[in-house]
């Protein structure tokens, strides 16, 4: 009996924080979500039942879709570059031979230190400036017109991709570069012995090798990637600096949307529906990988 | 040996847990020491010092003066201003917790339809008559006066001026039309005639309300899409293509600190770092547009104290708080430390006041501008308002159409609030 008590016990006070930092807030809003708190009831609330989804859905109207969709893009593309390229930086990381090591796996991991914020905002002030900007700056020397990179809906997209994979390039790096550490060696030599080549090595060594060491990690980027905020926020959307690309992810739609208007009732209705597609996304894809870890 | 290890593990449990929950100690004892003090319950029991706490988010050089000045209440009153980072959220947390709450709070104007609303503030002619507050500019008085009640005593203002380099510009225009052509004849490889926050809301107001056109009136209704505001954009958008385009506060006020623009439109909070930058700095009427005949008349943002509704049993100590910052004292020494423009009209007879271009520049513009709506619907009109610009100078949309556009979004937006 002890035996079985034990574990849980020892968990508890673990349990107890996460419990207070993640599920109270949680629930608190789903709270929040069935009342009338607005800027007219701020302290004097009282339940309205479901009328807020019954507003919430109407967000869910034209601009939300295509929200949604880009927001899916987003995530898509931004998980292919983040496995693939992180890939081959970690391989030639790993290269015979190779000489200040340590030095680039240092250098490697800075954009990882710098707090996204100010990342962001030395992005958009120092590089992709139409006035000052580092790009802008080379185009004129090289003789070209200044381009506005921020306030076309493509080149919006594109300059906050790039941010977003010079933030993420280092954590991947990272754990690739750990598991590479880990695949046994003999591996490779009897495969040499065997005549193989390198991509031959990589595809059905390495690759294979690697699988459940990323599989973790690239699980939690895509939650992240998908319900990011900041990038599109700070670069495109900030009220007094909007550029004219309208990018909008899921996030910052609601909250130009909703959480501007200072009906907490509202916003929190969105933010559950929100919660439920991330829920959904997330079983729909542990699903998925449950099934490729069995085979 | 087994024992050991229990003990430790308990122990260490223990102390794990108590240290989780320290961290929730931390919100239920007040940060300030607000109510320490027992406030004055009759005249005749013996008087202990008040402590009133002022929360604010005001720049050093501000937050010393107000200091200074409230100083002299001492000892009977002991003001504490306290600088609090995120003020209004921390007072949307915080507003109706008398343990938590400041007595009063030193901040924008335009935030005080909000909190009245959420019933957190006392007017202050609870504590003060209207006659008190006879010398202070009436477009400040204005500003203050939430649904027919005064909440916020003013002590300085602030709005846009036209601000030109004397050496790049010899002689400021004085109407829209002549800028324009100086911006045509002007802007060249890299420097520009005139620039300024062409699609942000707050100063595109200027132009907006030069043709009589309102983000939203008295009565809470947005005005996006009326003839005014269509006139006032479709003539604005004349000025876009000789300005920056991104039209950032970053970008232009770096053109100008450069000398690569010879006017910008700004606030008093431009002033020290252009001089600092060794721009021989011109201050000017704001041009008169053509079509209308009235000059650019931007919004203007009043700062001032408020009093909480958690200070209601101070009312002595809170009364004389607001009648020592009625004095013209403190509007001078504001505006001799910090160059603020006090609300008080009796500081523009202090010499060194009026003998100050900007402040008496400002002053003038007083009689013109237009306070924000510091109602809490306007909080919903930034966002459509932007939108509108934006669309309309970043990315050549029909004017038309956005502005219908916008007012639709404005009123679904209204509704949402509700």
């Amino acid at each position: 009996m002890r035996k079985k008590i034990q574990p849980y016990a020892y968990s508890l006070p673990a349990l107890i924080v996460i419990g207070l930092i993640v599920l109270f807030p949680i629930l608190y809003t789903g709270y929040i979500s069935l009342t009338n708190m607005s800027v007219y009831h701020w302290f004097d609330f009282h339940p309205i039942g479901l009328e807020n989804y019954k507003k919430a859905l109407l967000v869910f109207d034209s601009g939300f879709l295509p929200a949604l969709l880009r927001t899916l893009l987003w995530t898509a593309v931004n998980m292919a570059l983040q496995l693939t390229v992180p890939f081959f930086i970690a391989i030639l990381l790993n290269s015979e031979g190779l000489r200040f090591k340590d030095f680039y796996k240092t250098i490697l991991m800075f954009p990882w230190a710098m707090p996204a914020y100010v990342s962001i905002l030395l992005w958009r002030m120092g590089i992709y400036n139409s006035e000052f900007g580092l790009l802008n700056q080379w185009l004129k020397q090289l003789g070209f017109k200044p381009v506005d990179w921020l306030s076309g809906d493509g080149t919006a997209f594109a300059a906050c991709l790039i941010v977003n994979l010079w933030m993420a390039f280092p954590f991947m790096i990272m754990m690739i570069d750990g598991g590479l550490q880990s695949i046994d060696k003999s591996y490779y030599e009897s495969a040499t012995l065997d005549g193989a080549g390198f991509f031959m090595k990589m595809l059905k060594i390495t690759v294979p090798s690697l699988r459940p060491i990323i599989a973790p990690a690239a699980i939690m980027t895509t939650f992240t990637t998908f319900k990011q905020f900041d990038i599109v926020f700070l670069m495109t959307q900030q009220q007094g600096s909007k550029t004219g690309a309208n990018i909008h992810t899921v996030l910052t739609y609601a909250y130009e949307k909703a959480f501007m208007t200072n009906n907490y009732g509202y916003s929190s209705a969105i933010s559950i529906l929100i919660f439920a597609i991330v829920i959904a996304f997330s079983v729909f894809t542990t699903k998925d990988l449950k099934e490729e870890g069995t085979r | 040996m087994r024992m050991i290890r229990k003990v430790l593990a308990l122990m260490l449990t223990i102390c794990m847990v108590s240290i989780n929950m320290a961290g929730c100690q931390g919100q239920s004892s007040p940060p300030s020491a607000g109510t320490a003090a027992p406030a004055v319950s009759s005249e005749n029991s013996p008087k202990k010092p008040v402590t009133i706490t002022i929360w604010h988010e005001a720049a050093a050089e501000i937050a010393k003066s107000l200091q200074t000045e409230l100083d002299k209440l001492a000892p009977n009153v002991v003001v504490k201003l306290e600088r609090k980072e995120k003020l209004a959220d921390a007072l949307k947390l915080v507003g109706n917790d008398p343990s938590s709450a400041p007595d009063m709070y030193f901040y924008a104007h335009d935030k005080l339809g909000t909190f009245a609303q959420m019933g957190i503030l006392s007017p202050v002619t609870d504590f003060i008559s209207k006659d008190d507050m006879q010398d202070l500019l009436p477009m400040t008085v204005n500003a203050a006066t939430f649904n027919s009640q005064i909440y916020q005593l003013p002590v300085y203002f602030e709005t846009q001026m036209f601000m030109y380099n004397k050496k790049l510009m010899k002689d400021p225009p004085k109407t829209t039309d002549d800028l324009l052509k100086y911006m045509k004849e002007n802007t060249k490889g890299g420097v520009y005639g005139f620039v300024e926050q062409h699609s942000t809301a707050y100063y595109a107001s200027a132009w907006m309300h030069a043709y009589g056109a309102a983000i939203i009136n008295d009565q809470k209704e947005p005005g996006l899409n009326s003839q005014q505001m269509i006139s006032a954009l479709t003539y604005h958008k004349q000025f876009v293509p000789y300005e920056p385009k991104d039209g950032e506060y970053n970008t232009i006020t770096a053109l100008f600190k450069e000398g690569k623009a010879h006017a910008i439109i700004g606030g008093p909070w431009l002033v020290p770092e252009v001089k600092a930058a060794n721009i021989d700095l011109g201050i000017a009427q704001m041009p008169t547009v053509s079509a209308t005949g009235k000059p650019l008349t931007p919004y203007s943002g009043v700062q001032g104290v408020c009093v909480l509704k958690t200070a209601e049993d101070k009312k002595d100590a809170v009364a004389a708080v607001l009648k020592q910052l009625l004095k013209a004292d403190i509007g001078i020494s504001l505006a001799k430390t910090a160059n603020c423009a006090p609300a008080n009209s009796k500081c523009y007879d202090n010499a060194e006041v009026n003998g100050n271009e900007m402040l008496k520049a400002m002053k003038e513009t007083a009689e013109n501008v237009v306070p924000m709506p510091n109602f809490p619907e306007m909080d919903v009109m930034w966002t459509a308002t932007e939108n509108m610009l934006v669309a309309i100078n970043k990315n050549n949309a029909d004017i038309k159409t956005e502005c219908d556009k916008a007012q639709k979004e404005a009123l679904s937006q209204l509704e949402a609030m509700k």
